[in-house]
C-alpha cells in the first residue's frame, strides 16, 4: 500500500519559516516511522534529516511529532497512523528550538536535568565504608545490601529509571509550553527519586527546598500529558505530586503551590468543600488578590464570587474522621 | 429513565452555579434522573495527593461507597473530580491493600465499598447511556451555522488507563456531540491541550498563556463560540480571558460555554435559565446569531 509523509522541513541558515515536504512510499507489514524516513532518505531526498541510532526504543534518539503527539519513530508502525490519521505528519518536538528539519537543540533539557544533580549527594555519615582505601590482607570489597523494600525507595516509584531522555514528556509538558523556564517533566521525576533514595545525603533538604523555588515542582499544570505520552510507560507526574507530599510532609511550605495545597486540605477539613475564597487568599495574599482587583470585581458584578460562607456537606464528621485516622487533624 | 448519583463537584456549587443549574435543565429535558450527595465531600481539586495520598482514597473511597450504597453510577460535571474519583476507583478495584486500608476507615462511619460503582462525565453519559441520535430528536433550537470550538481539557482524556472514554490522540466525543446539536465544530490543535488553571494561583502567566494561546487559535480558526466540559477551564477560559488576553497581548473576545449550556439552548433554554449573565464574555451576539435558526 502506498502512503504518503509530509514532513517539517527547515533549515534556520536559509530558510524564513518551516515548511512540509510530502512523500509517497509503499509501506510493508510492520514497517515503522522510522523504516519510512530512513526509505524516504535513502531512496527519495536525502537532504531529510533527523536523529536515529538503536532502532529499539532504548537511546530515545529518533523522539519526533507523529501527527502531531511526541513518539519514538522507531516504536510507532506505519498502519495503525494510516489508519486513524490517513497520513504520517512528522515533525521536530516542540518546547525545543529546531536545528533543522526533524532535530531539535536539546540543550536546554539538558540543562535543566543537570540542574537537579542528577547524582547522590555525599556520603552517608553512618557509612562504615568512607572513601577509597587500600584493602587489607584478606578484606573483600563491601557491597551496599538493600532489602527490597528499600531497593524500590532507591528507585523512587520504580518507574523512574526507565526514562531515556528522549523529550516526548517535555515536548508535550504544558507548563513548558506557559513557561520556557519550568524545569519539566522528566527533570523533576529525577529529583523525586534522587530525594527519596536512602543513599542520597542531602542533610539540609536542598532539593525540595530548590525544587520548591519559581520554576520548580509546583509548576507543574498537571495535564497529565507526560504519562500518557511517556514511550516507556514513566509517570513523571505521579513523581511530581510524590514531591509536592514529600515537601509539605517536610513543612517546606513558602511556595504558593503548597500554600494552594495545604489551604485546600484545611478547607475540606473545615467545611467538605473546596472553600474557592479561602484558598484564593491563602495562595497568593492580599497582594496576588489587588492584583487581579479588576478581574475579581468583574466576576463580583456578574453574580461569580463564591459564597463567602460554605454550608458544611452532610456527615461532616465522616471527614473530619479521615483526617484523625490518618493523623492530619492539625496540619 | 436514567438515574445517576449526581457529583457536580465544588466550583458548580460556588462561583460556576450556572453550570448546576444548566445540568439540571438538561437533565430534566432528556429524562435523566439526578440523585444528589448532600453527603459528598470535595475530590481534593485533582491535588490532594500532594498533601495526603491516603486522604486522596479516604474521601473519595467514601464518595464512591455513597453511590454503590444507593446502587448507582457517578455523573460528574467537571473534567478534575472526574479524573479523580477514576483514579481512585481504579486504585482501589486494583489494590487489595488500598481497599482494605480505605474500607477500615469506611467502616467507621458506616459504609463499604466493593468497586462497583462506575464514574461518567456528562459527556459521555450522554453518548452512552442515551445516545447522541436521540439527543439530536430532542433538538428545538439547532446550532446550525454556529462555528463551536471544542476544549476538551485534560482530565477527561489523560491518563487514558484511567478515563477511558475516548481516544486520546484523536478524541471525537465533542465534536459528535456538537454535530448532532446542528454545529459545525471546530478543528484546532489546542484543543486537547491545557488550560492551565492547577497554576492559576500559583503562576498566572504560564496559568494564562496556556488558556490564552488556546483561545487565539480558536479564534483564528473563526470560532463563534467556545465550549468546556469542566468548570476549572471555565474559569481560566471565560473568568481569565481579560488577563489572558493582557498577558499574550493579543486580542481575545470569544464567549466560553459550559458543555451543558451548549446543550440547554438547544432543548430550548433561555439567556437567563443558562445563567450566561454570569459569564465574563458576553454571549449576547452569538446567541443572536442562534436565534435567527428557525428550528
Amino acid at each position: 500500500m502506498e502512503f504518503k509523509v509530509r514532513a517539517c522541513r527547515f533549515n534556520p541558515e536559509v530558510d524564513k519559516k518551516p515548511y512540509y515536504k510530502e512523500y509517497t512510499i509503499e509501506d510493508y507489514p510492520g514497517m515503522t516511522v522510522l523504516n519510512a524516513l530512513i526509505k524516504v532518505k535513502s531512496e527519495l531526498d536525502g537532504t531529510l534529516s533527523f536523529r536515529r541510532s538503536c532502532r529499539s526504543a532504548i537511546c530515545g534518539s529518533c523522539a519526533m511529532k507523529i501527527n502531531g503527539i511526541s513518539k519514538l519513530a522507531c516504536k510507532t508502525q506505519v498502519g495503525p497512523e494510516i489508519e486513524k490519521f490517513g497520513i504520517i505528519n512528522v515533525g521536530p518536538l516542540a518546547n525545543m528550538p529546531v536545528i533543522r528539519d526533524l532535530i531539535v537543540d536539546q540543550e536546554s533539557f539538558f540543562d535543566k536535568i543537570k540542574e537537579i544533580k542528577p547524582y547522590l549527594l555525599g556520603q552517608r555519615e553512618d557509612e562504615a565504608y568512607n572513601g577509597f582505601h587500600v584493602l587489607k590482607e584478606g578484606e573483600k570489597i563491601s557491597q551496599p545490601v538493600y532489602y527490597k523494600s528499600e531497593f524500590q525507595n532507591l528507585t523512587g516509584n520504580n518507574d523512574t529509571p526507565n526514562c531515556i531522555l528522549c523529550e516526548c514528556c517535555y515536548s508535550e509538558c504544558g507548563g513548558v509550553v506557559g513557561n520556557p523556564g519550568y524545569l519539566g517533566p522528566a527533570a523533576l521525576a529525577k529529583l523525586y527519586r534522587y530525594s527519596e533514595d536512602p543513599r542520597d545525603n542531602d542533610k539540609n533538604g536542598s532539593r525540595l527546598v530548590n525544587g520548591s523555588k519559581a520554576d520548580g515542582m509546583w509548576d507543574c499544570v498537571h495535564c497529565q500529558a507526560c504519562e500518557e505520552f511517556c514511550p516507556k510507560g514513566v509517570s513523571p507526574v505521579k513523581s511530581i505530586v510524590k514531591l509536592h507530599e514529600r515537601t509539605i510532609k517536610n513543612s517546606i511550605t513558602f511556595s504558593a503551590g503548597s500554600k494552594h495545597v495545604v489551604s485546600i486540605a484545611k478547607s475540606i477539613r473545615k467545611t467538605g468543600r473546596l472553600d474557592e475564597i479561602k484558598v484564593a487568599f491563602d495562595s497568593v495574599g492580599i497582594s496576588g488578590l489587588i492584583n487581579n482587583l479588576p478581574m475579581i470585581l468583574g466576576a463580583g458584578l456578574k453574580g461569580k464570587i463564591p459564597p463567602l460562607r460554605l454550608k458544611l456537606i452532610k456527615d461532616m464528621e465522616d471527614i473530619r474522621l479521615a483526617y484523625k485516622e490518618l493523623d492530619l487533624e492539625g496540619k | 429513565m436514567i438515574t445517576y448519583a449526581y457529583y457536580p463537584g465544588c466550583v458548580a456549587q460556588e462561583s460556576g452555579k450556572e453550570l448546576d443549574n444548566a445540568t439540571k435543565f438538561i437533565a430534566k429535558k432528556l429524562d435523566i434522573n439526578l440523585i444528589p450527595m448532600p453527603e459528598a465531600s470535595c475530590c481534593g481539586g485533582g491535588v490532594i495527593d500532594g498533601f495526603d495520598r491516603n486522604l486522596k482514597l479516604f474521601i473519595n473511597g467514601r464518595t464512591l461507597a455513597l453511590a454503590e450504597k444507593g446502587g448507582l453510577d457517578i455523573m460528574t460535571i467537571c473534567n478534575t473530580c472526574t479524573l479523580t474519583l477514576s483514579e481512585v476507583n481504579e486504585e482501589l478495584i486494583n489494590n487489595p491493600e488500598s481497599m482494605e486500608k480505605t474500607n477500615e476507615y469506611l467502616a467507621k462511619i458506616g459504609l463499604k465499598y466493593s468497586g462497583k460503582v462506575k464514574v461518567k462525565h456528562i459527556l459521555y453519559a450522554i453518548r452512552d447511556d442515551i445516545g447522541f441520535d436521540k439527543l439530536k430528536e430532542k433538538v428545538l433550537k439547532s446550532l446550525k451555522g454556529i462555528n463551536i470550538a471544542p476544549f476538551y481539557g485534560c482530565h477527561i482524556l489523560r491518563p487514558s488507563s484511567v478515563v477511558k472514554f475516548d481516544d486520546v490522540e484523536n478524541p471525537r466525543g465533542f465534536e459528535e456531540l456538537i454535530k448532532a446539536l446542528g454545529g459545525e465544530p471546530v478543528s484546532y490543535a489546542r484543543r486537547t491541550k491545557c488550560c492551565g488553571f492547577q497554576t492559576i494561583l500559583v503562576n498566572e502567566a504560564t496559568s494564562t498563556s496556556l488558556a490564552g494561546n488556546a483561545i487565539y487559535e480558536a479564534q483564528e480558526n473563526n470560532a463563534d463560540v467556545m465550549v468546556t466540559p469542566c468548570p476549572l477551564c471555565h474559569l481560566s477560559l471565560d473568568t481569565y480571558q481579560t488577563v489572558a488576553a493582557k498577558n499574550i497581548n493579543k486580542k481575545l473576545s470569544l464567549p466560553v460555554l459550559h458543555l451543558p449550556q451548549l446543550i440547554g439552548i438547544t432543548l430550548g433554554g433561555d439567556y437567563a435559565e443558562m445563567g450566561f449573565s454570569r459569564h465574563n464574555i458576553s454571549l449576547k451576539s452569538v446567541m443572536a446569531k442562534i436565534r435567527q435558526n428557525k428550528i
